[in-house]
């Protein structure tokens, strides 16, 4: 019984011109914004590649100098653009592209694309994310608000019900053939995308195959949360026209309004220092040190070499003095470095976290942590690579005050290294999360679309129940 | 039958129609919410103006103390941060923060206020890639998503109640079976619905522009009037645009079901497809230069400058004075020859940015042509203008910190080149930023092009939907 009316409603669907036209501009976009988001990712992940080469090429034909001035000199380290990107740009436009490794201070990373943009590109991006977010629950409202609704206004309910057809059937036959038909430009998209993803890869990512496939899982909850919820409404409603306005207002609260009442609402319970703030409470820090993180003393750090090697004299010294003072002001910068960027960093984190407890409100904002995480284009993760690149820094940092402090000695400013100190430096080599990281920060989001999903079937199948026939 | 017994009418109903009051009241607890988040964010703008302006204040009396007490025989607090130097005086621990207000109606739209910098710390080393910093501290996240401000609010939500009140307005009418009686008397279907639509107006622009001054009562925006206009006209022409359009598809004289279903789309496609579309299109048909280029361009200037400095020494010196222990400090021509090579890096990134800024705005140009396509767009550029936080009051304000950075320089370079020292007698004559505001009649004329093309496409609406109305008989 139950596949004649999964075809019949598949048929009815298809034949529906507004589905089919609504369902063919739903799939071109798709389609397109994936093309789009691959070339563009493609085309950032050359860029970033061939300026990392440049900056290293940079670093080791500097010539000989003191490997101080070379600290200063430093390299620039460049976001590379993970493999699923081009799903889901997440935050990119939003983080600095490249930061300057340099001695002496944690840099910021520079360079966003939306600051060079117009205010009316930032309303609007049409990645395929946006598409699977927002216009395809879309669709499937427009599918299914009048699933039994329309029958019952109809009058056709009672007579479908009188064939012996049960209401369980009946749903899970509707629920199917919507789904059947929405297969029809999802499944090309997920083809489409899954042959970009190996054919020709846009950029690197640990198990880019995993992570796509958990990543068409959360869509495909999330869809089905829809579906459901659907179904459930239409089978209460009075008329399809309440259960149409009902899902709508659904789902302007989900895409619309609930993700931006909760950025301003975790701005206010979790708030962020300003800019100017920022900057200067770091230089004071680094000028007077704080609490128990006090700046290294020189004479102190001269006296104690002197009694470590037994000598009277700074002269007499084997080592650098000055190199050895160097690394230990890094030290003490890395300790404040750490503390105000590891606060900053933790309450962005609490901010999201906040957001992502609010999906329990609109499950758009937990397919949306989870499509950004999946696509390594989240918060987390851009601060994962703001930390390799730090410690790179910092390991740099380490190994030309060595260099300098036993090769050279105290007050001797002719030293200089060459190349060959240069190419011993190992080039920045960034590896991505894996997935189990990546889900490791994302339970909050899973549980919440799991009770989502886990809720919405329930409700379905409740409602269904004690739907009336006419 | 006359225009006030039909206002009279559309208030009892009002005043009966419990859902509607619910959605009312609902909208303007989202406004009231938006409006408050506008003011938070405002304040905090304000806290921070007026620590840079203190923190400016504060650096330059320490380095008049500092000046007076070496002038009276004293030593510079440290030998390698001499103020009397020029490079010291007019360089980073010198420098002046130049600092751009909140506008008078910023409380109303937070817009590009969270993304581009409005203030720049300036002194002799400030160059193109200076302009290249981040705005303000922000979650990259909440950048993302968008602030739940009045203009979102107005661009996105208030066509969907405008919808709502009045995608019935007439087949409501013919399906009550109302509409023969209404039109059996001395009245068109034209002036019927006009009057119906011009009350729900009323009541959704009263709401509105309710909540916008008082927002601007509450943060002083009733100083530009001129804004406070251009703010009141685009909501009121954005709704009217709204009103216009369910007129016109309640004069096709279909059901209220297909108004709904076709209102909704066509906000759908008005408000979220086509600005996405727009974005993507102008992504693929006009790429935005990278700006990666840049970085490299400016380590290869600098490369070259440093290449032409070959002493080891003066370049480590310049890298540390203060592991110099007073070997060198006073090598004549030194500074002189620093600031050549900072100088010649200076002139490389302003040839690579100017190309890059016209690659930029050849770009933009173009996208800015596709917002005619779409209301929603016009109404956000004459929203964001309006309060002063779009795009263009800070490209202002980023030209005119680049006039006061050179102004800087010519102030302490002339110095640095003659390897003079200075005192404490010329810090009332250092350059001090002042910003000069667009006025209302930059803003005024800015906002006439999307304005216009607003009103052309009310016009266009209204029009149809006035013949279409003509067209509408009573017992059809």
């Amino acid at each position: 019984m139950i596949h004649h009316i999964v075809r019949k409603e598949f048929a009815d669907m298809i034949r529906d011109g507004r589905f089919r036209w609504s369902a063919i501009l739903v799939g071109s976009l798709l389609l397109v914004s994936l093309a789009h988001g691959w070339v563009q990712a493609r085309k950032a992940s050359q860029e970033h590649a061939a300026a990392q080469a440049t900056t290293r090429e940079h670093w080791e034909t500097q010539g000989e100098k003191n490997p101080h001035s070379a600290a200063h000199y430093g390299v620039y380290a460049f976001k590379p653009r993970l493999a699923l990107s081009f799903v889901d740009e997440g935050v990119d436009p939003f983080t600095g592209t490249s930061v300057w490794l340099e001695a002496h201070r944690q840099n910021d990373f520079l360079l966003r694309p939306a600051q060079d943009a117009t205010a009316a590109q930032r309303i609007g991006a049409l990645t395929a994310a946006q598409v699977l977010q927002h216009l395809v629950p879309l669709l499937i409202i427009l599918l299914t608000f009048g699933a039994f609704a329309s029958e019952r206004e109809r009058g056709t309910l009672r007579q479908l019900l009188a064939t012996g057809v049960g209401w369980r059937e009946l749903a899970l036959g509707k629920a199917l053939g919507a789904s059947g038909a929405l297969a029809l430009l999802l499944v090309p998209a997920a083809v489409a995308g899954a042959a970009a993803l190996v054919v020709a890869n846009p950029g690197p990512t640990a198990s880019p195959l995993a992570r796509g496939a958990v990543l068409a899982g959360a869509y495909l909850a999330y869809f089905v949360v829809f579906l459901a919820l659907s179904l459930a409404v239409s089978a209460r409603a009075r008329s399809s026209r309440t259960a149409l306005v009902f899902l709508l207002a659904v789902w302007v609260v989900n895409g619309l309004v609930a993700p931006r009442v909760a950025v301003d609402l975790s701005k206010r319970v979790y708030p962020t220092p300003s800019a100017f703030e920022f900057a200067r409470t770091v230089e004071r820090e680094m000028a007077d040190g704080v609490e128990d993180i006090a700046p290294p003393d020189r004479d102190e750090s001269t006296e104690r070499l002197l009694a470590e090697y037994g000598v009277e004299r700074v002269e007499d010294l084997p080592i650098n003095a000055v190199g050895v003072y160097l690394q230990e002001s890094e030290e003490f910068g890395n300790r404040i470095f750490d503390r105000n960027y590891g606060a900053l960093w933790d309450a962005f984190r609490r901010q999201g976290i906040l957001q992502e407890t609010l999906a329990a409100a609109a499950p758009s904002i937990a397919v949306r942590t989870l499509s950004m995480g999946l696509a390594g284009t989240d918060v987390e993760q851009h601060r994962h690579f703001a930390e390799a690149a730090e410690t790179y820094r910092r390991d740099l940092m380490r190994q030309m005050n060595g260099d300098m402090t036993e090769n050279s000695l105290t007050g001797d400013f002719s030293y200089a290294a060459g190349a060959e100190l240069w190419e011993s430096v190992p080039p920045l080599e960034y590896e991505a999360p894996p997935l189990g990281w990546v889900l490791g920060n994302r339970i909050l989001s899973l549980a919440v679309l799991g009770a989502w999903l886990a809720g919405a079937v329930l409700l379905a199948s409740a409602q269904v129940r004690r739907a009336e026939v006419a | 039958m006359t225009a006030r017994t039909v206002l009279k009418n559309e208030w009892r109903l009002l005043m009966a129609d419990r859902p509607l009051q619910i959605a009312l009241g609902l909208f303007l607890v989202l406004l009231g919410y938006a409006l408050t988040n506008g003011v938070v964010w405002l304040r905090f703008q304000e806290r921070t103006v007026e620590a840079t302006t203190s923190g400016n204040v504060e650096r330059a009396s320490a380095l008049q103390q500092e000046l007076e007490a070496i002038e009276a025989g004293g030593q510079p607090s440290s030998p390698f941060a001499d103020p009397r130097s020029p490079r010291v005086l007019g360089g980073p621990s010198g420098s002046h923060t130049a600092v751009l207000a909140p506008g008078p109606l910023a409380a109303l739209a937070i817009g590009q206020g969270d993304l581009l910098p409005y203030y720049y710390d300036v002194n002799i080393y400030t160059n193109e890639a200076s302009f290249q910093q981040n705005g303000e501290v922000e979650n990259p996240l909440n950048l993302m998503v968008g602030r739940f401000d009045l203009a979102f609010a107005v661009v996105y939500l208030l066509p969907l109640l405008v919808l709502a009140l009045s995608f019935n307005v007439l087949s409501e009418e013919r399906e009550q079976g109302t509409l023969a009686l209404t039109l059996s008397q001395p009245v068109s279907a034209r002036s019927v619905v006009t009057v119906k639509l011009a009350f729900r107006a009323l009541v959704v622009a009263g709401i509105v522009l309710g909540v916008s001054l008082l927002g601007a009562l509450a943060t002083g925006g009733f100083g530009s009037p001129g804004r406070l206009l251009l703010w009141s006209v685009t909501v009121v022409a954005y709704s009217l645009f709204w009103f216009a359009l369910a007129a016109w598809v309640n004069a096709l004289g279909r059901s209220s079901a297909w108004n709904a279903t076709v209102l909704v789309g066509a906000w759908l496609v008005l408000v979220v497809v086509l600005p996405a579309a727009i974005n993507a299109a102008a992504g693929l048909l006009h790429p935005q230069p990278s700006r990666v280029e840049m970085v490299t361009a400016q380590r290869e200037a600098s490369n070259d400058a440093v290449n032409r400095r070959s002493e080891l020494l003066a370049r480590y010196l310049e890298d540390h004075p203060e592991m110099a222990e007073g070997v060198v400090a006073d090598e004549p021509g030194l500074g002189a020859l620093s600031w050549a090579a900072t100088d010649a890096v200076n002139g490389r990134l302003e040839e690579v940015a100017a190309e890059h800024d016209a690659r930029r705005a050849e770009q933009t140009a173009l996208v800015r042509r596709y917002r005619f396509l779409s209301p929603a767009l016009l109404a956000q550029e004459a929203l964001l203008d309006a309060a002063g936080t779009g795009d263009a009051r800070f490209a202002h304000f980023q030209s005119q910190v680049r006039a006061f950075a050179e102004q800087w320089r010519d102030f302490f370079v002339p110095a640095i080149l003659a390897d003079e020292q200075m005192n404490a007698s010329v810090l009332p004559n250092v350059p001090r930023f002042g910003v000069a505001d667009e006025g209302s009649t930059d803003v005024a004329r800015r906002a006439t092009v999307p304005l216009g093309v607003l009103g052309g496409l009310l016009a266009l609406v209204s029009a149809a939907a006035g013949v279409g109305l003509g067209r509408v008989r009573g017992a059809d």
